[in-house]
């Protein structure tokens, strides 16, 4: 047992007994109250006392004494009483005559107008009543007008098979020319609702939930920079440039991938094509999707025509307009080869119709729609 | 490192295919939302090529136009919009001025009399849009007198060419005319063409006639009267007007009769002892045969294009429900299972709907159902729509619709399956009971 252990031993020995011996567990006691106190005599005591005590019942009271018998009643007497004496006036042979009363002076005559006085109206007598609640303030009133003068509205289109713009008649023009009114085709419904199941009150009971957002496009590919080696395709409202010859890639290993491509797929040395640019986004091929949709009119196909798919090809001039001669049938699903005409008739009408001005494509992208295949599906709206 | 990148390559041409498929290859759409609109199209007069063929020749285009746009799948450009100008029936057609116009099918044609007094008239379809005609030229011959049949004839094959069914624009309906107050009504038969044109009475009021039918050739009408006191069913030749009563048990009511599609049985309600079934007769021989022997009330029975089923109207679950049975007897199959009551089945022509009359809620209804029952819609509702036919392609339905009141009246509307359409038949007064026929020759 070294020296620091018997140091350590005789210290935990001492502040146990410490504490065990030295009140350390003992608690302190209360403290005191200190009331301040006041000495007084019997007498003090008594009166105090007496102060608080009830009153006690008085035993004997002094009752009061009768009154004493008042003076006699006066004698009664039989004589009559005396009437009182009566003033009366004095009377006269001829009355006085009575004073003639005063005439005042007359005013002097004031010129009379034929102007109607003024009137003025009494003030109204109002009460000062304070309400008990103060009002809430009044908005300021909102102008109904606006400041400035805006242009009246257009009239409705006038409906009509043909659209025509309005026109006015030119100012100074040799010939008379006839205003016309700006006329549309009436507007095309996209369901069929039977008189059984339309609603009596037209106004809407419900509201419909908003479509669900499409699905992010997923980020076009970066082009290959042996593709596209100058820069990234930048959207212009020209034509594209006449496609330049690809440039001769250096003899590296890109070569050899680009040669077993090549190998791969059956073909011999790469052609050398026009840059294709990146594929149409998703918001480019819905754009195309709804303008043939547009046009896609099956309201007067049989059920059968309505229940037939058809998938047809059309190739595309870089104007954006379709190549009619080229549009052509490629299969067809779900009905027969009639149906399937008729159907297929409905959808190039839809091409060409609103393909006619040709179609908002990027020119610059003109090799990812140079070829179109249309699925045209009627499944929606089919009759059942 | 060549040799790796070469392998790597390879190795990637597994998945080329599909790639060049969408990077590649064309660029794939698919379109499933149309519109659902009136087809444009314009009927330029037709070519008068003689004096004689003039007058016929604005006629029968108005009548085309007419019958194009009833239908409500078409929808004419009036002449006054029209910038091209057809002036010979063999000049080829400028395109761009009926483009222009938003015509997206033209008809033209040319009007001329013959030697024997016939109109010959000859038209063609165009498709405006694409530039073509659609299908080839044609020539119709017939009587002056039948003009508006030569211009039906023009407008079915318009319409079939078209939508890629066939048309009913040459047809005619037999229905019951009504005349004179609610409680003291005259009723007799009358036929007449589908826009109500041609009109012909074929009974006179002196006894109240129910329920008209047309044969399968169109030249025969079987109905229901009263003359003896009795409900019974009449034969009658539409050409002639002559007709005869057909054989049945004395003391017994027979009503409701239809013709099987050979045209040589009828099939009908007798009731007899208080009890309603079905039976079918043979025309030839009168020889009756019951098919039901339900004790409830068997009715409204209507056989299917084939021949081989019938669908009627019974009340053996309760209410009047509509069954399917053979054609000669034995079980029959509820179909219909909605709420209210089912009444006057007719299968449809191309066999695939059951049209019926719907009492459901304090309100009729015209609808159709699947041969299972499934997919029923109801395509109208008023205060009583009931009796529907066929229109001989399957696609509209003509109905009879009474108003209410004292003073309410029954006419005659029509309306396309898919619930559009539905409009009044022009009639002369009150109609009825209306019946279509197929198509003429």
């Amino acid at each position: 047992m070294n020296t620091g252990q018997i140091i350590s031993g005789a210290g935990h020995l001492a502040v146990i007994g410490w504490a065990l011996f030295g009140g350390a567990f003992r608690a302190d006691p209360p403290p005191a109250v200190v009331v301040e106190a006041v000495a007084v005599s019997q007498a003090e005591y008594a009166a105090l006392m007496a102060r608080h005590s009830a009153p006690e019942a008085v035993a004997n009271v002094d009752t009061p004494e009768p009154p004493s018998p008042g003076e006699e009643a006066p004698a009664l007497s039989p004589s009559p009483d005396r009437a009182p004496d009566a003033s009366r006036p004095e009377t006269s042979a001829t009355p006085p005559p009575d004073p003639a009363p005063a005439v005042p002076a007359r005013p002097a005559p004031t010129e009379v107008t034929d102007a109607a006085p003024a009137q003025s109206a009494p003030p109204e007598e109002t009460a000062a009543l304070v309400p008990e609640v103060s009002p809430r303030p009044q908005p300021r009133p909102a102008p109904r007008i606006a400041p400035e003068p805006v242009a009246p509205p257009a009239p409705d289109t006038r409906v009509d098979d043909v659209a025509r713009p309005e026109t006015t008649p030119e100012e100074g023009a040799a010939e008379a020319q006839e205003p016309q009114d700006a006329t549309a085709p009436e507007e095309a419904a996209t369901e069929i609702v039977p008189e059984a199941e339309r609603p009596r009150d037209p106004a809407p009971t419900t509201s419909l939930r908003p479509r669900t957002r499409p699905a992010q496009p997923a980020p076009a590919p970066a082009p290959a920079p042996d593709l596209a080696p100058d820069s990234a395709p930048v959207e212009t409202a020209t034509r594209p440039a006449p496609p330049q010859e690809a440039p001769t890639p250096p003899a590296t290993d890109r070569e050899a991938v680009t040669d077993a491509l090549a190998a791969a797929l059956g073909q011999g040395t790469p052609a050398p094509s026009r840059p294709a640019g990146p594929p149409l986004t998703a918001g480019e091929k819905d754009a195309l999707r709804v303008a043939v949709q547009r046009c896609w009119n099956v309201g007067s196909l049989s059920s059968e025509a309505l229940a037939t798919t058809v998938v047809v090809g059309v190739k595309m001039l870089e104007t954006g307009k379709p190549d009619v001669a080229s549009i052509r049938m490629l299969s067809h699903s779900g009905g027969s080869a009639t149906a399937a005409r008729q159907a297929y008739e409905a959808a190039r009408r839809a091409i060409i119709r609103c393909g006619n001005d040709g179609f908002d494509l990027p020119p610059e992208k003109y090799a990812q729609w140079r070829d179109i295949e249309m699925t045209f599906n009627p499944e929606k709206m089919r009759i059942k | 490192m060549r040799s790796l990148l070469t392998l790597l390559a390879a190795l990637t041409l597994w998945a080329v295919p599909a790639t060049a498929q969408t990077q590649g290859g064309p660029l794939r759409l698919e379109l499933t939302e149309g519109v659902i609109e009136p087809l444009p199209f314009a009927v330029p007069d037709l070519v008068a090529e003689s004096t004689q063929a003039s007058d016929f020749a604005t006629r029968i285009a108005r009548v085309i136009a007419q019958d194009l746009s009833g239908t409500g799948l078409f929808r004419e450009i009036p002449a006054e919009a029209h910038i091209g100008r057809i002036t010979s029936f063999d000049s080829p057609v400028e395109f761009a001025d009926w483009r222009a116009i938003n015509a997206q099918a033209l008809v033209t044609g040319s009007v001329s009399v013959d030697g024997a007094g016939r109109l010959v008239v000859k038209f063609r379809i165009h498709d405006v849009f694409a530039g073509q005609e659609l299908g080839r030229g044609q020539q119709l011959v017939g009587d002056a007198d039948g003009w508006r049949r030569i211009a039906h004839k023009v407008a079915d094959q318009v319409y079939s060419r078209i939508t890629g069914e066939g048309g009913y624009f040459d047809s005619r309906v037999v229905f019951v005319s009504e005349s004179g107050p609610k409680d003291q009504r005259a009723k007799r038969l009358a036929i007449m063409d589908y826009d109500g044109a041609n009109l012909r009475y074929l009974t006179d009021a002196a006894t109240i006639v129910l329920a008209p039918r047309f044969s399968p050739t169109g030249d025969r009408v079987l109905y229901t009267s009263y003359e003896t006191g009795f409900p019974r069913i009449y034969l009658l030749d539409v050409a002639n007007v002559g007709r005869r009563v057909l054989p049945t048990i004395d003391g017994t009511m027979s009503f409701a009769p239809r013709f099987s599609p050979d045209g040589r049985t009828v099939v009908y309600s007798l009731t007899q002892n208080g009890n309603t079934d079905l039976y079918t007769m043979d025309i030839a021989s009168g020889a009756s045969t019951r098919l039901t022997t339900a004790p409830s009330i068997e009715t409204a029975p209507s056989y299917s294009p084939d021949g081989s089923r019938i669908v009627f109207e019974s009340d053996r679950s309760g209410t009047p429900q509509l069954y399917i049975m053979d054609a000669r007897g034995g079980e029959a199959q509820r179909i219909s299972f909605g709420q209210g009551r089912y009444g006057t089945p007719v299968w449809s022509p191309r066999g695939d709907l059951i049209a019926f009359t719907k009492q459901a809620k304090g309100r009729f209804h015209i609808g159709v159902m699947r041969l299972d029952g499934s997919e029923e819609r109801l395509l109208t509702a008023s205060f009583l729509d009931e009796g529907p036919t066929w229109a001989p392609n399957g696609r509209v339905i003509m109905f009879t619709r009474e108003t209410q009141g004292a003073q309410g009246e029954a006419r005659l509307y029509s309306v396309d399956i898919t619930g559009r359409n539905l409009k009044q038949v022009p009639t002369t007064g009150g109609a009825s009971d209306p019946a279509w026929s197929p198509l003429q020759d």
